[in-house]
């Protein structure tokens, strides 16, 4: 199943609450923690937890997780890849 | 006369927060961390007038942060579990963290699980004893429908606040000015963050 990065934005943004702002507005190769998106480590358990209700996918290893976490577009290419369906 | 006075007050409701727009993760917040930065937000206090290490904050919490708590236990049997964002303000005190965050303000801190009749007068201590400058004072009402059937007590959410200092001025603070809802009536009745 592919995973679109505007699907996947609107899910960032609805999850994480944030305000004014769109999926258009979010760079899909931007740095979703730090400089970019400027998400915080509270924000990263947050999307662990869009993962696992939205997806099913379920991070047990937080070094695996990490590179998926980079940017929307690594996130949604992790998903692709690991999607059950 | 006085030796601290009154500068601002202001009282916002839920109903003030669809419309608030106090920054991109304004919408993280609880509806009490919410409510007291919109509150302190209304009082319209340019903080760069004041040393931010000198300017306190002093927030009581009527019923703790017992919604938050709540709504995080609620979400125990989802999917992933509750909301780890939510889990941040299952503490009264989060609250002061968010505002000491927004406005940058690194001075003394004080919360209190209760009533409003202590803030003002430790507030005045904390200036008094030359701990503080100026003293944001907070009084949050936060109960869910859930949660006012679980202690009896009917929906509330609100937050009142008065921003104290040093010196006279035109409201003096006296030590048996305690109720912050009927100060914030007086000083500004009609001062809303709308």
């Amino acid at each position: 199943m592919q995973i679109s990065t505007h699907e996947l934005k609107s899910k960032i943004i609805e999850s994480l609450k944030l305000q004014d702002i769109t999926p258009e507005q979010i760079d899909d190769d931007a740095p979703l923690f730090g400089t970019g998106l400027g998400l915080d480590s509270i924000d990263a358990l947050e999307l662990v937890v869009l993962l696992e209700k939205d997806y099913g996918i379920v991070i047990k290893d937080i070094e695996e997780g990490r590179p998926a976490f980079r940017s929307v577009r690594t996130l949604a290419d992790f998903i692709t890849a690991k999607c059950p369906q | 006369m006085s030796d601290i006075s009154i500068t601002a007050a202001s009282t916002v409701t839920g109903a003030d927060l669809p419309a608030a727009r106090l920054g991109q993760r304004f919408g993280r917040l609880d509806q009490q961390s919410q409510l007291a930065l919109l509150a302190v937000a209304a009082l319209n206090i340019n903080f760069d007038e004041f040393p931010r290490d000198r300017t306190g904050i002093c927030l009581a919490a009527s019923a703790g942060s017992l919604s938050t708590d709540v709504n995080y236990w609620n979400g125990r049997n989802g999917i992933g579990g509750p909301s780890p964002t939510l889990f941040a303000y299952t503490l009264p005190s989060a609250a002061v963290g968010e505002v000491a965050i927004h406005f940058r303000l690194t001075g003394p801190n004080l919360c209190f699980v209760g009533d409003d009749q202590i803030v003002l007068p430790e507030a005045a201590d904390l200036i008094r004893r030359g701990e503080a400058d100026a003293c944001v004072c907070i009084f949050c009402e936060v109960v869910t429908a859930d949660c006012g059937k679980m202690i009896s007590a009917p929906a509330v959410a609100s937050a009142h606040a008065l921003f104290l200092k040093k010196g006279g001025g035109l409201h003096g603070w006296r030590e048996f000015d305690r109720d912050m809802k009927a100060l914030c009536a007086l000083i500004s009745p009609t001062k809303s963050a709308g």
